[in-house]
């Protein structure tokens, strides 16, 4: 009796151990599973969302260059097909990587891109799209997370050799790891000369060139007429075989006080141009004038300038009149540009700044969304796109928020 | 002893069983958990390489070209730019052949950065066409799915035009013609006044069906008279002409400036002139729109010379269904013009031309319509009862804003070949893998 009752006993514990092993060894196959189902789903949502971003406009469908909040999202450029993006759509999403700005004389906060000193794209926060709205418009509030990067293909980067007489630049034109070697380039020098003396509207010539990178995607420019050290811009496009960049570089003599341009209005082309100092309270409070142009990129991938309304002005620091308005003119204002405004504090201490009209001229990059770090799995899917010809990769991130 | 032996038979069963099922349950390898959708990124990469179309000018380089090792260099190099480094590719180009071949396509040539693209691979393809292909394109004959289908082009040797400046009234004609004749059933060109007499009258020149046709006034402000009217009283001609305009379902187009303010006919008024030094011509003023107005509405005529448009400061802008239409017709005029006879909105209800009926070529500005053209339909009724598409644009005019305006109002279809020119289309094919990883 007692040892059936022991063989009992032990039977059972045995029975019952060997069950648990076998429903963990089970449980784990299965979560397993479920993860990877969970992870595919994910991946394959990832893939649709993207296309979904990327191949319509929006409603409306002219939305980023308007002052309207769209009631769907997209960012198709409406005047193509397929995968070519508005640049102007770009423009008006809210940076998820600057430092926002706040600029106290008109009590707004402006999403921040800027690539380097003097070269800004602020837009207001009332005028830029959040993160939140768009994943409302999307769907996907509170179930998923995105992060959308925008990054141009092609980099042109510029490097100064001597800095007069004569002014030598090194062009160098790379694409993803690798040199574009035989790229035709199409280029534009904007100098502004010493002289006119303080007070008066800093001059500047525009130069244009075109030529072609040698086998290591290089090519040397030399400028003879740059006798002295003066400020200059220089704006490159880059072009081979469906594949178009732009990179620019900036020299300035005097960088105390500068311009910084804030977008105003969109539908009206408005720039509103602001002292350095009332933005960031430098120790510089010297009145400068300026001078604007907007500078297009032609179809035969050539650069032409373009007068501006009000294009000059003067600026003096928290008094009178702290900020002057740019306009870009209304024939012109669909079309993607550069805004170029030099500015000067006597005859030897000029400079410049740019602002792109359009995220493509001067293929900023652009990061929209959420931060990926942290999460437990995180699809990306990329596709090749351009904006306004220039060659950007969309990578989408997207993570689930459903645990 | 013995349920001990039968639970370790069960713990055997049951490890079989897990055995069995981890052996068919089969998990994805973790780069087919989340992949990369290489498919699309080979299309989009095809598209981007296309965008300029320097890939279709690629795909048509044969091997025994001299320019082949370049152009492939090229190619290479700009996929290389524009792909991650980790995924290798593979470039085949492809002739399309005809529909008499055994095969629908032959290899010509690819390129690749890499012996084999690994476990897996997915492609895409674009079909390139030569820049040597011509493709014809059929547009839809207007009146062929309904009434009408006639289109007149007033060019009317005994009247002169105003406005038209740089032009003559035959140069516009001509050019009408050859742009709107391809879409319309019949085109007849009114050579005078006593031809345009007849068509007022309902009497047919060639055979053409008179009921619902579109009749362009190539005078510009001016529009010829037939003597027969030239009674004196020319605001009552423009009357009876808003009142033909409604019996017949015309649309009447005035293709500048402020419409019917002259009335001309040489041998009617040899010696009156515009006030300009144009003879054979009256001035009627206001009182022509308005009295064609009125006339199209089926009101009683009256005279009224108070002038009804405006000349708007700023630039006027092609409207969103115009600059559509643009594209699909292939006409681009210049999508802003200067409007300095831009009609009042409010005309649209004294005369019952409904706004949900009206088409604007160029956008409104505040109240003031640049260019639509407006259709009457009585009050009451449904139907469409006469037209007028009055372009308010300064001189000199830009024809092919009439034109763009025309197809607007009625858009005819274009029917567009087929894409499969034999010898000229080209089939790339794009195939992506992922170096490295499992």
């Amino acid at each position: 009796m007692a040892g059936s009752t022991i063989d009992h006993l032990i039977s059972v514990t045995v029975f019952l151990g060997a069950i648990l092993i076998f429903i963990s060894l089970f449980n784990q196959t299965l979560q397993t599973a479920i993860l990877y189902q969970r992870h595919s789903a994910l991946a394959t949502k990832c893939s649709d969302l993207l296309d979904n971003m990327l191949l319509n406009p929006g409603i409306p469908e002219d939305w980023g260059k308007s002052d309207v909040t769209p009631v769907g999202f997209g960012l198709q450029d409406p005047e193509f097909t397929q995968y070519r993006l508005s640049p102007f759509s770009l423009m008006r999403l809210r940076s998820s990587v600057g430092e926002p700005v706040y600029y106290p004389r008109t009590g707004l906060t402006y999403s921040n891109i800027t690539m380097g000193l003097g070269n800004f794209l602020l837009v207001p926060y009332s005028e830029a799209i959040n993160y939140s709205a768009v994943a409302k418009l999307l769907g996907i509030n509170g179930t998923y997370g995105f992060q959308l990067s925008i990054t141009p293909i092609v980099t042109v980067s510029i490097e100064e050799i001597q800095r007069k007489n004569p002014l030598i630049l090194s062009v160098k034109v790379t694409g993803v790891n690798f040199p574009l070697a035989n790229a035709h380039i199409s280029y534009c020098l904007l100098t502004i000369p010493i002289g006119g003396g303080s007070g008066s509207y800093p001059f500047y010539t525009i130069d244009y060139g075109t030529n072609f990178t040698d086998a290591q995607g290089s090519v040397p420019l030399s400028f003879p007429y740059v006798k002295q050290e003066v400020s200059y811009v220089f704006i490159v496009y880059a072009y081979l075989g469906g594949l178009m960049g732009m990179g620019y570089y900036e020299h300035v003599t005097y960088i105390g006080s500068y311009i910084i341009p804030f977008i105003d209005d969109f539908a009206e082309g408005r720039m509103l141009i602001a002292h350095s100092y009332d933005v960031h309270n430098d120790t510089d409070t010297a009145e400068i004038t300026y001078n604007a142009t907007f500078v297009v990129l032609a179809e035969d991938f050539t650069l032409r300038s373009m007068s501006v309304e009000n294009s000059t002005g003067k600026l003096t620091y928290g008094i009178g009149w702290p900020y002057a308005y740019v306009t870009i003119p209304k024939n012109v204002r669909s079309n993607p540009g550069i805004l170029v405004i030099t500015y000067r504090k006597s005859a030897q201490e000029t400079g410049v700044v740019l602002m792109p009209w359009g995220i493509s001229s001067l293929a900023f990059p652009v990061v929209f969304g959420g931060d990926p770090t942290g999460q437990e799995w995180v699809a990306t899917d990329i596709r090749q796109v351009t904006v306004n010809g220039v060659a950007y990769q969309a990578k989408l991130a997207l993570w689930s928020l459903g645990g | 002893m013995m349920r001990t032996i039968e639970v370790m038979l069960v713990i055997i069963i049951i490890l079989g069983a897990f055995m069995i099922a981890s052996f068919f349950a089969v998990l994805p390898s973790p780069r087919e958990v989340s992949p990369l959708n290489l498919r699309r990124l080979a299309l989009t990469t095809l598209q981007l390489l296309d965008s300029n179309y320097s890939l279709s000018a690629a795909a048509f380089v044969d091997e025994d070209d001299s320019s082949f090792a370049e152009v492939t260099s090229q190619l290479q190099i700009a996929l290389s730019a524009c792909l991650p480094p980790n995924i290798i590719y593979n470039l085949t180009v492809y002739q399309v052949l005809g529909e008499n071949s055994s095969e629908l396509y032959s290899y010509k040539w690819s390129i690749s950065n890499a012996e084999s693209l690994g476990v897996g691979s997915d492609a895409a393809s674009l079909l390139v066409a030569s820049s040597n292909v011509t493709f014809r394109v059929t547009p839809e004959k207007i009146g062929e799915r309904g009434f009408g289908g006639t289109l007149y082009i007033l060019n009317c040797s005994d009247a002169n035009g105003w406005w038209v400046t740089g032009y003559t009234t035959h140069s516009l004609a001509q050019d009408l013609y050859n742009l709107l004749s391809p879409y319309f059933k019949t085109t007849v060109m009114v050579q005078n006044t006593t031809d345009l007499g007849k068509i007022l009258n309902g009497t047919s020149l060639q055979g053409e069906t008179v009921q619902n046709a579109v009749i362009i006034n190539t005078c510009g402000e001016a529009v010829p008279i037939p003597s027969a009217y030239s009674d004196g009283n020319y605001a009552r001609y423009c009357h009876f002409l808003g009142n033909t305009t409604r019996l017949y379902n015309w649309t009447w187009v005035s293709i500048v400036g402020y419409p019917l303010y002259y009335v001309s006919n040489i041998n009617a008024f040899p010696n009156n002139n515009n006030t300009y030094g144009i003879y054979g011509m009256i001035q009627v003023g206001p009182a022509g729109l308005n009295a064609f107005l009125r006339g199209l509405d089926n009101q009683a005529y009256s005279y009224n010379g108070n002038s009804i448009t405006n000349s708007l400061s700023e630039p006027v802008y092609l409207s969103s269904e115009a600059r559509y239409y643009c594209n699909y017709y292939g006409i681009y005029p210049s999508p802003y013009q200067t409007s300095t006879r831009a009609l009042p909105d409010s005309i649209l209800t004294t005369y019952h031309l409904p706004e949900s009926r009206v088409t604007y070529i160029f956008n409104k500005v505040g109240s003031w319509i640049p260019g639509a053209v407006y259709r009457h339909v009585a009050s009451g009724d449904n139907k469409i009862t006469g037209s007028l598409f009055a372009l308010g644009l300064t001189r000199t005019p830009d024809i092919r804003l009439t034109v763009l305006g025309l197809l607007c109002a009625f858009k005819p279809r274009l029917y567009r070949s087929e894409y499969t020119a034999t010898n000229a289309t080209r089939l790339v094919v794009l195939q992506l893998g992922q170096a490295g990883g499992i």
